[in-house]
């Protein structure tokens, strides 16, 4: 199956879902009274989404491009970094508040240079630690910027 | 009319010449050149990573460093085009098809030379020309009202899908689709009824345009060069190419300037359509220029030739000026690059649209003004600077990509300090991984996205005022024009086919 028409599928699934959770938003009752609610947009929409999807997947692909399919397209691609980055991304996300900015920050970037394979312990701390560091003062000193401090310094009674 | 286009250049010289604004027009064309340079990234992603520096700007301030980071991405787009075949982004492409042959010939600085010569050409007449229409558009423009709006919304998105190539109309028109849906998720602003938030309290002010942006370019194409193994930029030397000479004679001056010219002048003009940009502009200089050149000249093309790179660079830079003038006359972008400079717009608190030469006409005319300084700026400071940004280009990527992804994950921390935003950036930048490798644009989404919450409030506004009835579409001669302009666009790719199957049918019939 050619991507296009995979895409087009997913964005028929997704147009109808969507237009299902637009008959779940709630109306007070002077919307009711209304011509134009806070459905009539997304109802319009989902149709749109829906007939758009649709039209992509019974008409003719016309795009050289689209005309691949997903795997051949995917393959030979190097998910392993890739999905490691992801992940660290949301490691990222999940530890910012107890670690606080700088200490995330300077573990992000050097678990980043890991995965994608930089192995020199010293050039990764001249990298990381003063990228992090200047963008911490000219946030917090210069622009004024209040970067709230890990959790963790609270809880170890440093701060 | 004169003396107010008078009184605007001198508000907008006097905008631009306060000593923070020149800074920054100059760290914008810097950090423009540099972000732009590397392979994969493109405008897009460069004016959007720099947004979160200028919140803490004055509006004015903020839009004239944009616009700086916008033309010297474009500028720094060509550096990687000429030296390594990489184009940072779809506007450059065209400049490699001759950039990168005469680079290889041994003139990588006179082939540097002649892009920066020709953008600042371009860039500059375009801004000429600028200054007249824009004004012009937006004092006409002030008449607009609701359902005139919402016409010319339809119009700019729908015109964003036509220009999106063979093939590809359908895809665009989903993805703006798709921006829209997400436009409407969060709090409906005028019932104040909860919308897709799914009882989440951070889904209640709706998604951030800044991290939709940043997810769908910035992390998007960080990822997709570790997806695709891009080691483009790990086989630079850039002490290899040698930077002899950056001079460009006078008898090439003058083979150039016709096509400076000529390119500057049709680059404007799909600049100011909307949804045409940079990459149109770019293409269809150097196919006129193609068309033009006498028979010997053309088969240099591809090849190394000198008005085969000043044209698409011409007209890249010229289209890029030009995309501003639906933006700042009318509110609606004319590319992905304005679409997220719109977004920066409404989050400073200005209401983009004609509204905007009247009550922020520092923010107007700062922009139009700031660009002749922009210019200058990139000829004089970043041309000299060439040799040492390219060292920039051999930065592994195995450093460069977690930056990347450093940068833009702080650039929506440091605005927001909410945790929840990271993890919705990470999501997003997963769903539009997967709709790129579907062939699916991402810019048309942006733009839906951006316009999508001025669209609801105009249509609504609208039916309000012709007492729900959708005859406001074409009850006006203003909206009905505009209707049928969108009209004749959408049916513009179906016209082609017919064409171009009626010409293979004559074709056979003849053979």
């Amino acid at each position: 199956m050619a991507r296009e028409k995979v895409g087009a599928l997913v964005m028929l699934l997704f147009s109808l879902a969507y237009g299902y959770q637009a008959t779940q938003i709630p109306l007070s009752f002077l919307s009711q009274q209304e011509f134009f609610t806070p459905r009539t947009m997304p109802y319009a929409l989902a149709v749109t989404g829906f007939v758009l999807s649709f039209l992509i997947l019974v008409l003719p692909t016309v795009d050289e491009q689209g005309k691949t399919s997903l795997a051949e397209e995917t393959q030979g691609m190097d998910w392993k970094p890739a999905i490691q980055l992801v992940g660290l991304m949301l490691f990222y996300g999940l530890v910012m508040k107890w670690l606080g900015f700088v200490i995330a920050s300077i573990i992000f970037l050097l678990i980043g240079f890991r995965i994608l394979g930089e192995r020199r312990i010293k050039r990764m701390l001249l990298a990381a630690i003063p990228l992090v560091l200047v963008l911490w003062v000219v946030m917090s000193m210069l622009l004024g910027v209040y970067i709230a401090p890990g959790e963790i310094f609270h809880m170890l009674g440093i701060i | 009319m004169l003396d107010s286009m008078m009184n605007g250049m001198m508000n907008g010289i006097s905008t631009t010449l306060i000593p923070i604004n020149i800074l920054m027009v100059l760290f914008g064309c810097f950090m423009g050149s540099l972000i732009g340079m590397l392979p994969g990234l493109g405008p897009i992603t460069a004016v959007a990573l720099m947004i979160p520096v200028t919140y803490g700007l004055d509006p004015a301030t903020g839009m004239v460093l944009l616009s700086g980071v916008y033309y010297g991405a474009i500028f720094g787009g060509s550096t990687s085009s000429i030296l390594i075949n990489a184009p940072g982004e779809a506007a450059t492409v065209a400049t490699a098809l001759d950039g990168y042959p005469l680079a290889r010939q041994g003139y990588p600085g006179k082939a540097l030379a002649i892009a920066a010569y020709s953008s600042f050409s371009g860039g500059t007449i375009a801004v000429v020309m600028m200054m007249f229409f824009a004004p012009m558009l937006a004092s006409v423009a002030t008449s607009f009202q609701s359902a005139d709006y919402f016409a010319l919304m339809i119009l700019g998105l729908t015109a964003v899908s036509a220009f999106a190539g063979r093939g590809g109309v359908l895809k665009a028109l989903l993805m703006v689709v798709l921006g829209l849906m997400l436009a409407t998720v969060g709090t409906d602003q005028t019932s104040g009824i909860q919308r897709f938030t799914f009882g989440s309290l951070e889904l209640l002010d709706g998604i951030e345009f800044l991290l939709l942006a940043m997810a769908t370019f910035a992390l998007t194409e960080a990822l997709m060069i570790i997806l695709k193994r891009d080691e483009s930029s790990d086989s630079l030397k850039p002490k290899m190419i040698g930077f002899k000479s950056l001079k460009v004679t006078k008898e090439e001056f003058k083979f150039i300037a016709p096509t400076i010219a000529r390119s500057s002048i049709l680059g404007f003009f799909i600049g100011v359509l909307p949804g045409a940009g940079a990459t149109l502009g770019s293409f269809m200089s150097y196919g006129m220029e193609r068309n033009l050149a006498p028979p010997e000249e053309q088969k240099k093309f591809g090849k190394g030739s000198l008005r085969g790179l000043a044209a698409p660079e011409t007209g890249n830079n010229a289209a890029s000026s030009g995309s501003f003038v639906p933006l700042l006359c009318l509110g609606i972008p004319g590319s992905g690059t304005t679409a997220v400079m719109l977004g920066a717009l409404i989050a400073y608190g200005i209401e983009p649209g004609p509204r905007m030469f009247i009550d922020s006409p520092e923010v107007f005319w700062g922009v139009i003004m700031s660009m002749y300084l922009g210019n200058v700026f990139l000829l004089v400071l970043n041309l000299p600077l060439i040799p040492y940004f390219a060292r920039l280009l051999a930065i592994p990527r195995n450093l460069m990509v977690p930056m990347i992804l450093f940068f833009s994950l702080m650039g929506v921390y440091l605005v927001t300090f909410n945790d929840f935003d990271i993890m919705m950036m990470v999501f997003i930048c997963v769903a539009a991984m997967g709709l790129r490798l579907m062939n699916m644009p991402m810019a048309p989404l942006l733009l839906g996205f951006i316009l999508g919450g001025l669209m609801e409030d105009n249509l609504r506004r609208a039916l309000l005022i012709y007492d729900d009835s959708i005859a406001f579409m074409w009850q006006r001669p203003l909206t009905l024009g505009i209707n049928l302009a969108t009209i004749i666009i959408l049916l513009l790719p179906l016209l082609r086919a017919f064409f171009a199957r009626r010409k293979k049918a004559v074709s056979v019939t003849q053979g």
